[in-house]
């Protein structure tokens, strides 16, 4: 010990003093000559800035951040897509993604700056390709910041100190407005320089419009429909875009996502008409088929290097795996009662009672969606809906009381109480004590994917997702860090759905154009592959809400949703003290027979959404560096 | 054993490299007080608002040192009066932010057209007031009532443009009737189970301006309790935070 001790000193004492200066690059650190030589080491720069991109991918969950193992605590289940046992109210992100944004931005740059020295070594084409790729990035990561906190410090080139002062590293933020327009021009630069095809995973100039289409249709939405000013000193609008400018960037959208014509496809592979069982199978492969000309840029897992544990949190109850999670995503009735072929009242939510009032029984709990959108099905497992060659069990109880004469409700409706205790069965977890029905057959309280009173972990809804869930994985694969199913994060089903939206909102705006009839003919080409009730004429789009429900209908569970509704300045008013809505269907013991009740979520989660959160807090640490950077309002 | 030589060898570290800093921190620390009120223009009276970051804030540029500095804020209460009692000495530019119309106001271009803050030296005890126009008065009209057939109280309020500005007429989105078991009620603290909300789609909200409004407790309310009613109503504008009324409390029999 003392010997140590001793040594340890001496190493320290010996280790100040040895401070000589020599003058060689350092052999163990990779120099520029090494990566920008050829082609491999650009490719190697490429895939860490394409890690790096801020997707919100199955590796991001709001409260903490992109590229995290651990997401139970799904976006979905902030956007009133879903409920989920580990988040229960509205939030805001709660991870610093500034710090995270401009290194990578400074990536960008730096290659920007050091590939032309080196461009005499590859063939033009593949310069132009790469620097548009960089391009790309940089603009991919601008748009992840101006989505969050409005206007930013725009970087074009690589900052050094000491080279550049203190003061001079204190970039102030630009408007939001010039932040658009700077992720425009990367992106057309992107669009000119690069080629038309790729490598898997990787950006072409498609997936430069396509993103185009994305951004401009945020800032259009912006500039119509935000209502928070924020101006600097220097009459820089950061929060906030003048409305005048609109019409110009929903135009702008609405021409990028034309670049895609003929390039890119609806999968509909297996595809066929009228038959839903065919047009369900082929939505559910649409996201695991690689070869799908629907996917515009995907980011690939393989396991054991790159995973992440979207089965293992997200299986329905009955098909939970070893680490003990399942079922963080269960889909609202809300969300739900948004699709086609489902019983509906003149309301437009889900018909349980008969015109008499008593809740109408079915057979099966699967009956009541014999008819559903095969998108619906394809994106929820509904009760008793088959999933790994399983029936997917899912009640709240079992009902004792007499059915002569009907069941009236159980409680008034919209009544957020708990369900009396009075002739109903349920149980407080998996660990079930079968009850005794009339006919001496056992049966279990709860399905086996729930619902419990006292576990969340199960179909807190009545619904378990459905939507990325391999439908190939063992159970005994079903783990955290074991899944390694594609992300993807640009497909052309969005691209059709932003130029249906810009075109509809030119069309609103009054502006010379057939994009009335356009928008009519994409939101048709969405609805028919998705099996849905198509529109039956240009006339019958006549609501801006039509096109926004079936974009979140189609990009559902895909980490878009809560953007869409902070850009089109909804949320406040969706998320109001709102307690979202749930099925839980219910085993009449002496009828035989299931029912259904509609019913404000029974934990009575509750979301209300704090308009300041439509532009993120700037983290305080980034302001303390940086004293130019102003606050967004209300922070 | 190992972990013992580690933390020796980090205090050692910590010694060698920290043992050269001579200067300390010797600036007198902060002793001034700054305290007012926030009032209405129009009737004088202190604007109501809520505890905490959704209430009314004091903006404070200290331009002693910077003619952009960062500003450093701190809440009023929630009866309007505010009073911080650790404000360096110097010269501030003072704001204040909260439901009512902005003192700092911008053209389409970011031009200040309107500016309303205070440039003062804030030493020794240093008092302000402002006068705002809130977006909404919302006032009382009687008594809460309570109805002892379903153990629910019934309110009776009203609520008026508190501006004659109408670029500050967006549509009212909703009033709400806030219950709280202690005095701190508002949209920061209430009892989901009782307090009950009216939204208003459109321009409806509007036709209820001047109105009589009564609001009805949701649930039975437990007796031999006291509660705490408010009443608050916001418009569709900028950060949507509620003009309220004052506390008022009723003993459940």
């Amino acid at each position: 010990m003392k010997l140590k001790i001793f040594l340890l000193s001496i190493i320290l004492i010996t280790s100040h003093a040895a401070c000589t200066d020599l003058d060689i690059p350092p052999m163990n650190v990779i120099q520029d000559k090494d990566v920008f030589n050829t082609e491999g080491g650009v490719r190697i720069y490429m895939a860490r800035c394409y890690s790096e991109l801020a997707m919100e991918d199955f590796r991001y969950s709001p409260t903490r951040g992109t590229n995290h193992f651990w997401i139970i605590n799904p976006q979905p289940a902030n956007t009133g897509e879903a409920l989920s046992r580990d988040l229960n109210g509205a939030t805001a992100e709660q991870f610093n993604f500034w710090e995270r944004a401009y290194p990578l931005i400074r990536e960008a740059n730096y290659f920007l700056q050091t590939m032309p020295a080196y461009a005499k070594n590859f063939p033009e084409a593949d310069v132009n390709h790469w620097l548009g790729e960089a391009h790309f990035i940089r603009a991919f990561t601008y748009m992840a910041l101006v989505k969050r906190y409005g206007g930013v410090p725009i970087v074009k080139e690589v900052l050094n100190y000491p080279e550049e002062s203190i003061d001079e590293l204190k970039v102030p933020r630009s408007s939001e407005q010039a932040v658009y327009d700077f992720i425009a021009e990367d992106l057309d630069f992107a669009y000119s320089n690069m080629k038309e095809s790729s490598e898997r995973g990787r950006a072409n100039k498609y997936t430069a419009a396509a993103f185009k289409s994305r951004a401009m249709l945020y800032a259009g939405s912006i500039a119509k429909y935000n209502q928070i000013q924020l101006f600097d000193g220097s009459q820089n609008r950061l929060c906030g875009i003048p409305v005048a400018k609109a019409n110009e960037y929903f135009k702008a959208a609405y021409d990028a996502a034309g670049l895609l014509d003929g390039k890119y496809s609806l999968y509909k592979k297996t595809w066929a008409a009228g038959d839903k069982q065919a047009q369900m199978d082929n939505y559910i492969n649409l996201f695991f088929d690689e070869s799908s000309p629907e996917n515009i840029l995907v980011k690939d897992y393989k396991y054991p290097e790159t995973v992440h544990g979207y089965d293992a949190y997200n299986v329905p109850r009955q098909l939970m795996g070893g680490n003990g999670y399942s079922a963080e995503v269960n889909p609202t009735l809300n969300f739900v009662e948004l699709f086609d072929g489902i019983p509906k009242n003149a309301d437009g939510t889900i018909k349980t009672l008969d015109d008499a009032g008593k809740y109408i029984l079915y057979t099966n709990t699967l009956d009541l969606f014999a008819d559903a959108e095969p998108r619906l099905r394809a994106t929820v497992i509904v009760p008793g809906d088959i999933f790994k060659n399983e029936s997917i069990e899912i009640y709240r109880g079992i009902y004792t009381g007499p059915v002569t004469g009907g069941i009236s409700r159980l409680l008034p409706e919209g009544s957020t109480a708990p369900y009396p205790a009075a002739n109903i069965v349920s149980s407080p977890n998996a660990q079930q004590t079968p009850y005794t029905l009339p006919d001496n057959t056992k049966k279990n309280p709860a399905g086996r994917s729930g619902v419990f009173t006292a576990d969340g972990t199960c179909a807190v809804s009545g619904f378990s997702v459905r939507k990325y869930l391999d439908p190939e994985r063992p159970t005994a694969e079903v783990l955290e860090n074991r899944s390694d199913q594609t992300w993807i994060e640009m497909r052309y089903a969005e691209v059709m759905l932003n130029r249906a939206e810009a075109a509809y909102e030119l069309y609103a705006a009054g502006q010379a154009g057939n994009y009335l009839q356009d928008a009519f003919t994409l939101i048709n080409q969405v609805r028919e592959r998705a099996g849905a009730n198509l529109l039956a004429s240009a006339a019958a789009l006549n609501n801006i809400n039509i096109v926004r429900n079936e974009r979140r209908k189609e990009l559902a569970f895909e980490n878009k949703v809560w953007w869409d509704l902070k850009r089109w300045r909804i949320l406040d008013r969706e998320q109001n003290g709102t307690v979202y809505r749930t099925l839980m269907p219910f085993f009449a013991a002496n009828a035989n027979k299931y029912f259904f009740d509609a019913r404000p979520d029974e934990r009575n989660s509750r979301y209300t959404f704090d308009n300041r959160w439509y532009y993120q807090e700037i983290p305080g640490s980034e302001i303390s560096k940086s004293q130019n950077l102003i606050q967004n309002p209300g922070y | 054993m190992k972990k013992l030589i580690y933390h020796i060898a980090l205090f050692v570290c910590i010694l060698l490299t920290g043992a050269c800093n001579k200067e300390f921190d010797d600036y007198p620390e902060p002793a001034e007080t700054l305290a007012g009120n926030i009032k209405d223009a129009n009737s004088k009276n202190n604007l109501q608002s809520e505890a905490g970051d959704r209430g009314m804030r004091l903006v404070l540029e200290e331009l002693s040192w910077s003619a952009t500095p960062t500003p450093y804020y701190f809440f009023a209460m929630q009866d309007g009066s505010f009073r911080n009692t650790k404000i360096f000495k110097g010269k501030y530019r003072i704001s204040v932010e909260g439901p009512f119309v902005p003192l700092l106001q911008y053209d389409g271009s970011g031009a200040i057209t309107v500016d309303n803050r205070k440039t003062m030296d804030v030493a020794g005890n240093t008092n302000v007031d402002f006068e705002v126009e809130p977006f909404l008065n919302v006032e009382w009209i009687g008594e809460p009532v309570y109805n002892s057939t379903d153990q629910t109280v019934s309110v009776q309020v009203r609520f008026t443009r508190g501006t004659a500005n109408t670029a500050f007429h967006a549509n009212v989105t909703d009033v709400f009737l806030f219950v709280s078991p202690n005095t701190y009620v508002g949209n920061n603290n209430y009892d989901n189970k009782y307090s009950v909300q009216v939204n208003y789609g459109g321009t409806s909200g509007n036709d209820q301006l001047g109105q009589t409004v009564t609001l009805t407790t949701k649930d039975k309310l437990p007796a031999s309790r006291k509660f705490f009613l408010r009443v608050g109503a916001r418009i569709d504008y900028g950060l949507k935070y509620y003009n309220y009324t004052t506390v008022k409390t009723i003993d459940i029999p």
